[in-house]
């Protein structure tokens, strides 16, 4: 009876357990991944779909995604997207959790009001900013007249150059609660007494936010820019609900070009390949992320 | 607790009833896709069930999908050997099936019918189901676009007639722009996908160009017009980005003198335009210039892998049968040129029906070709690289014809 009693309480249990997280990740996450990297090497239409053996096309699809003319703006517009969505995301929901970390009446209900656009479907958020960015009768550009910021309509969605912005401000929102939902725990684990020591010395509150707000969220601020770089690259419903990654590709992003290659254009081929370009990105994204609350464990 | 399961056990006999009841031994079931039957009767669900209730040994199980899934579904489902024995898909899709073998050949089934008869459907509708010499279905529906105008603004603005060519539309529209009342003189969808292309195809055909060769003079010219009325404010930015439906939205509030739609918006208009208005044809490029226009519409095809081709080819000599419903019941325009439309007591709406008609005459099919989808970015991306100053009228054509070159050779 010892390997089941070893399989109770000893090595094999471990093991047991690591080896069924371990099967469930090689089966749902990993087999997929595999069959796209194989897919990304594979000369692939329609009706082989389906099967694993295909003509192999070697570094083709990456050749031809790269010298698709729209390669170097979609390139461009993914890192605005990712940059300037995170930037928002962060400083926003950040401030907003310090904000509602201060003791006020009404501070918890307003900061759960918050996450009212963290449960909203991408789809939903992004037919309401559909209306609000509109052209020619939208809410934001009927405010920006009335406060005199602007004497023409701003075109978010149709404007090349605003078009991508359009989209960050929409995602920006969207993710502001998560990122504050998030800082809020980092901030409520610094103990109270850190600040009034502090305060007894005669800190003021930027001192204070500097010397030890600051340091003992480090592994906080790690982890939510990581799970913020994921779940941005990761936004996809923003952009058929918007602007479909138009006008002339002025907003497009990987995420939506590589969907519309395979489902829009049928090339199957060309859509796992820029999703392994992608995957890459992510993987660097997680990397920073398991570094960051690796930090969290030992310490 | 146990009322409910009762309930629940009288449900699973009735159900098992009307199973026996229904599917005799003898009987075949044909499944049928289309994207018919979403919030109302449509007609492939009409037909399928009429069809099934007639005593002729043949069932039909039909499964509603939606528009932009049946395509991948379809294929998800003949790769995987569990297709429909009939499908409909939009009609520029259609090449991308009977090209590679994935329909039925049914051109010899065809010359044999009593019912189905080739010579009366539009030659644009025929064409889409044609491949390489062989029919590979037929039409269902069609539809095509026009130019529809607000009578009102145009007596204001002293127009006595609806614009010929593209020149007098952009002039036109020039005139019936009035910023103080939010009005556009026209509006059209312009956007990054099939409606950009849907609308602009027909630039390129009149021009006497085709998918296949895109960056003629006229189109080029148009193109620059166009761009010419988005940059004066004549026509809105957002045509960049509003499908045809939204667009439409704005003529019927009046917010636009002139709209380059389709027929489906009719009995819409006839709800919501508080206005007189009118239809014309697609203005050309010179007086009495060349027409035509984009050809819309779904086609009913046999899947290659059916086991029941016989009672398959029944079921699409009975739809066919009933192609006099589709204007009264269902608003479609029939894809067949014997069928007089009967008037629908609108006048409004049978002059309407009457422009499109004649305007259907001139309808050119996208395609075919099994790539369409990559030939109608190529497109619709040209349009937009010019539409928004990224690139010249004339570049941006030239790079859609490279791309285009490369998949059509």
């Amino acid at each position: 009876m010892k390997p089941l009693s070893s399989l109770r309480d000893g090595i094999g249990f471990d093991l047991a357990l690591v080896g069924a997280a371990l099967l469930f990740l090689l089966a749902l996450a990993g087999l997929p991944l595999v069959y796209n990297v194989l897919m990304s090497f594979q000369k692939v239409d329609m009706f082989t779909l389906n099967a694993l053996i295909r003509p192999f096309a070697g570094f083709q699809n990456y050749i031809d995604v790269y010298r698709q003319p729209e390669f170097w703006m979609v390139a461009r517009n993914t890192l605005i997207f990712v940059f300037f969505s995170i930037l928002g995301q962060f400083t926003i929901g950040f401030a907003l959790a310090v904000f509602f970390g201060q003791d006020f009446p009404g501070a918890k209900v307003i900061r759960g009001l918050f996450l009212v656009s963290w449960v909203m479907p991408g789809l939903v958020v992004g037919a309401i900013w559909s209306w609000i960015l509109a052209g020619d009768f939208g809410v934001l550009n009927s405010i920006l007249r009335g406060i005199g910021l602007i004497d023409a309509p701003l075109f978010w969605k149709s404007d090349p150059s605003l078009s991508i912005w359009a989209v960050v401000i929409a995602n920006i929102w969207l993710g502001v609660a998560f990122n504050m939902l998030l800082l809020s725990v980092g901030l409520a684990a610094i103990p109270r007494d850190l600040y009034e020591a502090a305060e007894l010395d005669g800190a003021n509150a930027w001192q204070r936010f500097c010397t030890i707000t600051l340091p003992m969220m480090r592994s906080t601020v790690g982890a939510v820019l990581a799970l913020g770089m994921i779940a941005t690259l990761q936004q996809f419903d923003l952009f058929p609900a918007l602007t479909e990654g138009g006008p002339a590709n002025s907003s497009n992003v990987a995420q939506y070009w590589s969907w519309q290659m395979s489902f829009k254009l049928y090339d199957f081929a060309k859509g796992a390949t820029i999703s392994v370009m992608l995957f890459v990105l992510v993987l660097i994204a997680s990397i920073v992320y398991v570094r960051s609350t690796r930090h969290e464990v030992r310490g | 607790m146990k009322f409910s399961k009762i309930g629940l056990l009288a449900c699973a006999a009735l159900g098992a009833i009307g199973v026996a009841h229904t599917a005799s031994a003898e009987d075949v079931t044909l499944k049928v896709w289309s994207i018919d039957g979403r919030d109302r009767p449509g007609l492939a669900d009409t037909f399928s069930k009429e069809f099934s209730d007639m005593d002729n040994g043949i069932k039909i199980e039909y499964r509603m999908i939606a528009f932009d899934d049946i395509v991948n579904e379809t294929l998800r489902a003949f790769a995987t050997g569990n297709a429909p024995d009939i499908v409909s898909v939009d009609n520029p899709d259609f090449a991308l099936f009977s090209s590679r073998g994935a329909m039925l050949d049914i051109t010899d089934r065809v010359a044999k019918s009593d019912i189905i008869k080739t010579d009366n459907f539009f030659p644009g509708p025929l064409n889409s189901v044609t491949w390489d010499g062989k029919l590979y279905g037929i039409p269902k529906y069609t539809d095509t676009i026009a130019v529809f105008y607000n009578k009102d603004l145009f007596k204001k603005a002293g127009i006595d007639h609806p614009p010929v060519t593209w020149e007098e539309f952009a002039a036109d529209a020039e005139k019936l722009t009035d910023p103080a009342n939010h009005v556009y003189g026209a509006t059209f969808s312009a956007r990054a996908g099939e409606e950009g292309t849907f609308q602009f195809l027909p630039i390129i055909q009149m021009s006497g160009g085709s998918f296949k060769k895109v960056n003629t003079e006229g189109a080029v010219q148009t193109l620059e017009l166009w761009k010419k009325m988005i940059d004066n404010g004549w026509a809105s930015k957002d045509v960049l980005t509003l499908g045809q439906w939204d667009s439409t939205g704005t003529f019927n509030s009046g917010n636009a003198a002139m709209a380059v739609s389709g027929n489906w918006e009719i009995d819409r208009m006839l709800d919501d335009a508080k206005f007189d208005w009118g239809v014309a044809l697609l203005p050309t490029l010179t007086e009495g210039g060349d027409r035509s226009s984009a050809l819309g519409g779904f086609d009913w095809g046999i899947m290659s892998g059916t086991k029941h081709p016989d009672e398959a080819f029944k079921a699409l000599e009975y739809f066919d049968s009933q192609a006099k419903r589709l204007y009264s019941e269902f608003g479609y325009i029939p894809p067949r040129s014997d069928i007089k439309l009967a008037s629908s007591g609108n006048e409004r709406k049978d002059a309407a029906i009457a422009k499109f008609l004649e305007q259907l005459k001139y309808a050119q099919p996208r395609g075919p070709h099994p790539e369409w989808q990559k030939i109608s970015k190529a497109i619709y991306d040209a349009e937009q690289a010019a539409l928004t100053g990224q690139m010249s009228a004339k570049d941006a054509l030239d790079q859609a014809q490279a791309t285009i070159e490369t998949i059509v050779n």
